[in-house]
């Protein structure tokens, strides 16, 4: 019977195996046909990204400024159709070498001694290459994969913006000095007639003569603030900076303003630093005119009986110079523009129609340019002005 | 006794307003027009002191004191600078070519130039 039955189950297995088959193919199919579905999509899915990677290599590879790649090894391994021409040289021919091997040539060389120079990242360093084509460098640092670090270098060409500059230099220089020579003769006319030389005057002559010699003055004073900001805008102002005794230029300044001091009748004192400061390295004549400038607003901007503070401090690192006066301050909704060029606070035009609104802007520049800063506070009705140059560092 | 001033400057006005006050002065005023008569009348010395000009017609300022440095006879006369540039590079330039003292023509009156020369000569 069991023989019987075993038959039967195995007759039976059969019609199982078959339906089973027919279940594991269909599966089968749906498996293959979501494959190929699959594989069609990351077909389409690869095209897209080759064509877009394409793309941002046409960009990249055509952009109008050179760029550079470095590995994290230092070697090139990338340079852009622009920096091929900049360079004169194939990509191939740089390919996997370090700027270092390629000093003989002598782009390469200049290229190195701005990367050498700065730690970190370069922002906008100028590169000649020669009289007519000037190059503008920077550098950021790009992920090259893993955690490894690249330099990505993007040179601009900046010629023609130099030759702007050029322009503009000689053209305030040229329009200076057209502009002094007819204001020499004015002021020396003026003095000869005031010192009697072509005659006497009478008193109201005098007044007269005097009025027209300070507006022709204030006019001297201007052209000199013209050509003080052009200089600034060009960037190169500081021309040279000597070791100096910072406490003596600050008394040069104030004796050459003694006689300007008394006539205005106000009062000034002045207070040395407890410590004896080493010598700084300014620039003389620049920090001189923003000691001055500052001066000038303290007198300018003040009144009889009025009396003007200067101090020298050294704080830390630092030294701070202050001048306090109680003039009339500054409008409490304009002291954000009081630096800004060619500014003046509407109180400051009332009382006096003189000033350029150029003298803070300078000084302002000046200091900043020693990396020192520049500021103020008001406190009731004293004005204090500020500024801050870097002491040199202990040998 | 009069000490000897030669004068280089090309604008008319300023040369007769320097001249004047010179004379003022009880100085013995020679004027030139231009570099080339400058260096002409300075090359055999005879000068206590030479007031020179930079923007001239023909050579500049510069040259002209090159060449009266550079002419045995003249150079030792003292030069002051008066001119209307002023930046540091020119001042220094002309330090360093031999100029005894550089001053800008706006910034100093006759009166003021005159101290100046009293002060050297």
């Amino acid at each position: 019977m069991s023989e019987k039955t075993d038959k039967k189950e195995e007759l039976e297995k059969p019609k199982e195996n078959s339906q089973d088959i027919r279940n594991n193919l269909k599966e089968l199919e749906n498996t293959r046909k979501a494959l190929t579905n699959m594989l069609e999509d990351f077909e389409v899915a690869r095209k897209i990204a080759e064509e877009e990677k394409m793309k941002t290599e046409s960009v990249i590879e055509k952009f109008s400024d050179g760029i550079m790649i470095l590995e994290s090894d230092k070697t090139i391994s990338f340079l852009n159709i622009q920096a091929e021409t900049f360079f004169n040289i194939s990509s191939k021919a740089v390919f996997g070498k370090k700027i270092e091997e390629l000093l003989k040539i002598d782009v390469f060389a200049k290229l190195g001694e701005i990367l050498k120079e700065t730690a970190g990242e370069i922002f906008r360093k100028e590169l000649t290459i020669d009289d007519n084509f000037i190059l503008e460098v920077s550098t950021i640092s790009i992920s090259r994969g893993e955690g490894k670090e690249g330099v990505l270098i993007i040179l601009h060409d900046i010629t023609r913006e130099k030759m702007v500059e050029r322009m503009k230099t000689e053209f305030v220089s040229v329009a200076a000095h057209q502009l002094r020579t007819p204001l020499s003769a004015i002021k020396w006319t003026l003095k000869m007639l005031l010192e009697g030389d072509l005659g006497e005057l009478s008193k109201e002559q005098k007044e007269f003569l005097d009025k027209t010699y300070v507006s022709n003055e204030r006019m001297i004073n201007l052209v000199n603030d013209l050509l003080n900001v052009t200089r600034i805008e060009e960037g190169r102002y500081l021309y040279k900076t000597e070791a100096v005794d910072f406490v003596k230029e600050v008394v040069y300044v104030l004796d050459f303003y003694k006689d300007i001091i008394k006539k205005k009748g106000v009062k000034i004192s002045f207070t040395k630093p407890k410590e004896l400061l080493p010598k700084m390295f300014l620039d003389i004549e620049k920090i001189r005119l923003s000691i001055q400038n500052l001066l000038d607003n303290a007198i300018k901007y003040t009144s009889k009986e009025n009396e003007i503070q200067v101090s020298i401090k050294k704080k830390d690192n630092e030294v701070i110079f202050e001048i306090t006066d109680n003039g009339i301050g500054i409008p409490k909704d304009q002291e954000k523009r009081i630096f800004s060029k060619f500014f003046r606070g509407e109180n400051a035009v009332k009382q006096e129609t003189e000033g350029s609104g150029l003298g803070l802007f300078i000084a302002k520049n000046i200091i900043e340019a020693h990396k020192g800063k520049i500021w103020f506070k008001i406190e009731k009705d004293r004005t204090s002005f500020f500024f801050s140059l870097p002491l040199p560092e202990k040998e | 006794m009069g000490k000897k001033i030669l004068l280089i400057e090309d604008d008319r006005f300023l040369r007769e307003l320097m001249s004047r006050k010179l004379v003022e002065g009880d100085f013995d005023v020679t004027e030139a027009v231009d570099g080339e008569s400058g260096v002409e009348k300075s090359k055999n010395g005879g000068f206590d002191m030479i007031l020179l000009d930079l923007i001239l017609p023909g050579i500049d300022g510069f040259d002209v004191l090159k060449k009266i440095k550079e002419n045995e006879k003249s150079a030792s006369i003292p030069v002051i600078i008066l001119s209307n540039l002023g930046q540091r590079e020119e001042i220094d330039r002309g330090l360093e070519l031999g100029a005894i003292d550089f001053l800008i023509k706006a910034h100093f009156t006759p009166g003021e130039i005159l101290q100046k020369i009293s002060k050297i000569i």
